[in-house]
């Protein structure tokens, strides 16, 4: 069965190179793009701020046996009380981001941007490869595979007598997609490599919430246990000399 | 943190580079990822390969990063006129960028117009609010001034943003240590500690700061804390040691009448005086008898 099928050397010429080359280019075009959008974020000083004060709490809670009990409390106050305490975040005023990216007509810009970079050049492509190419198949790959991969090669393509390693055009599509990554970090630099995978990553786990870890912090600190550390210094010490003076 | 490999390597590369053997811009990339301060070797061999047209261009686009670590190395080293050249080349390329108009301010503070340059970094600040490098600068424009509490002020306020900087509040112990702000002081290096719990140096500056604020309860943190300087620096700081006697006399003296609570502090004291002894006759035997009559009056008193 599968050797019944043979592929046109112009599919090869008119589908599969072109489409290689036209996925390599966009991505390149998408790049350069997106670095002319790209505006310089300025950092909000209130996040910055909360950023440090995390560090400082995480710095307090891992070396509160170093310092003496007394300034120990004293910052636990000063990060934990329920007036002004640095990490307390009063119920209600915690923003959840989604309203915050509203009110902020600047982040919704940026996220914009950012996804019209991404979104309008993909959708363009599939379209144009739907359009043109739909159900071909493009290429066979040089060793069999199994049935399960039938959903990933053979996007497109509804026959199940066809030989599993046949690849549908659209499949070609979608493993350019996804796997050009290397061949940009190689001609772009290696940082610059429009990653569309991780970009979607980063879209699903969008509601990062500062307010949550503060509090997770202050928790943290209210259960810590004070015990000072240096008293048992002073026996270390000790034998630290003896071992030398001898 | 410059690490003991780093260190290695930077030497053996400067000694590479001062005896001619190349390697000059490596050197220079490797003092700038360090961030160590050898303004004059950097001036001297940053200079050699800006000087030089072939050399210069094979760097690229790094060219530009060099310029600007030899213009600051060469404020440092008070060529004002080779900086000076240096920021105009970089002006010429970048008339707009914010980086060089911070080369600009920082030129116009090494020549101690500060007027000016307080204006200028104020001007900066306006644009970049968060710019840590200008808040620092400016501390230390008031620092030069010899306006201290200026100076407090403003690292106070940098502090309430970036409070886990470290340094900034090395620098505000300092600049309280010399106002006598001790309690003030002690906080900061509190500060220290915590955010660097194994520096054996914020352990005994922390100490001298609580033994100079007197007292009992301070005398007997501050010889715990002299003696985590001795188990950190495995008994190798001298003044560490000093401190120690210090603070058990001291101790002592208060606590003359009242029953001891502190029933090992002699013996600390005495393991600490034979530590100082010993290193003492291992390499300034000449001072022996100086140390042994100051020991004298410590144990006497």
């Amino acid at each position: 069965m599968a050797e019944d099928l043979v592929l046109d050397t112009a599919i090869r010429d008119w589908v599969l190179i072109p489409l290689s080359v036209v996925m390599v280019l966009i991505g390149i075009l998408r790049y350069f793009v997106s670095k002319l959008m790209r505006s310089s974020q300025v950092p909000d000083p209130k996040i910055v701020k909360e950023g440090q004060v995390i560090l400082r709490a995480r710095n307090l809670r891992a070396g509160a046996n170093f310092i003496p009990a007394k300034s120990f409390r004293a910052r636990r106050v000063y990060f934990s009380n329920e007036e002004n305490g640095l990490l307390y975040v009063p119920k209600g005023q915690a923003q959840n981001p989604q309203a915050q990216m509203f009110s902020d007509p600047n982040m919704a810009m940026d996220m914009m941007k950012k996804n019209l970079s991404m979104i309008i050049p993909q959708t363009l492509t599939f379209a144009w490869v739907n359009f043109f190419f739909s159900g071909f198949v493009a290429a066979k790959i040089p060793f069999p595979l199994t049935q399960r991969f039938r959903s990933m090669l053979q996007n497109g393509i509804d026959l199940s007598t066809v030989d599993v390693s046949y690849v549908s055009s659209r499949s070609w599509y979608f493993l350019n997609l996804f796997g050009l990554r290397g061949l940009f970090s190689l001609i772009l630099g290696e940082e610059n490599a429009t990653d569309d995978t991780q970009r979607m990553m980063q879209m699903s786990g969008f509601g990062f919430d500062p307010s949550k870890s503060l509090g997770a912090e202050k928790d943290g600190l209210d259960i810590l246990q004070h015990e000072w550390a240096l008293p048992k210094f002073e026996q270390r010490a000790e034998t630290v000399l003896r071992n030398l003076v001898r | 943190m410059v690490t003991k490999t780093d260190e290695t390597q930077l030497n053996r590369l400067e000694n590479q580079v001062d005896n001619g053997g190349g390697g000059a811009w490596e050197y220079l990339c490797l003092v700038k990822k360090l961030k160590v301060r050898r303004p004059e070797k950097v001036l001297k061999h940053g200079l050699s390969i800006l000087n030089d047209p072939k050399k210069r261009s094979s760097l690229g686009p790094d060219e530009w990063t060099l310029y600007e670590q030899v213009s600051i190395a060469a404020m440092d080293c008070q060529c004002l006129d080779v900086a000076k050249d240096c920021i105009k080349v970089l002006q010429k390329k970048f008339p707009e960028s914010k980086r060089v108009g911070r080369l600009e301010a920082i030129l116009l503070e090494a020549k101690g117009l500060w007027a000016e340059a307080e204006k200028a970094y104020s001007g900066l600040l306006e644009d970049n609010p968060l710019d840590q490098v200008l808040h620092k600068r400016r501390v230390s424009i008031a620092k030069a001034q010899g306006d201290y509490s200026g100076a407090i002020d403003l690292l106070n306020k940098y502090l309430e943003i970036f409070m886990a900087d470290h340094d900034a509040w090395r620098e505000l112990a300092e600049i309280y240590i010399s106002l006598q702000m001790y309690k003030q002081a002690a906080f900061c290096y509190e500060e220290l500690i915590l955010s660097q719990p194994t520096v054996p140096l914020h352990h005994l500056a922390y100490a001298d700061v609580l033994y100079t604020l007197g007292g009992l309860e301070n005398l007997q943190t501050a010889k715990k804390y002299y003696a985590s300087t001795i188990d950190l620096t495995g008994g190798k700081n001298t003044r560490a040691l000093f401190g120690l006697c210090l603070c058990t006399s001291a101790i002592a003296q208060l606590t003359k009448g009242r029953n001891k609570e502190d029933k090992e502090g002699p013996e600390l004291q005495s393991l600490a005086a034979a530590a100082l002894e010993k290193d003492y006759k291992q390499r300034a035997p000449g001072k022996l008898p100086l140390l042994a009559s100051a020991l004298r009056s410590l144990k006497i008193s």
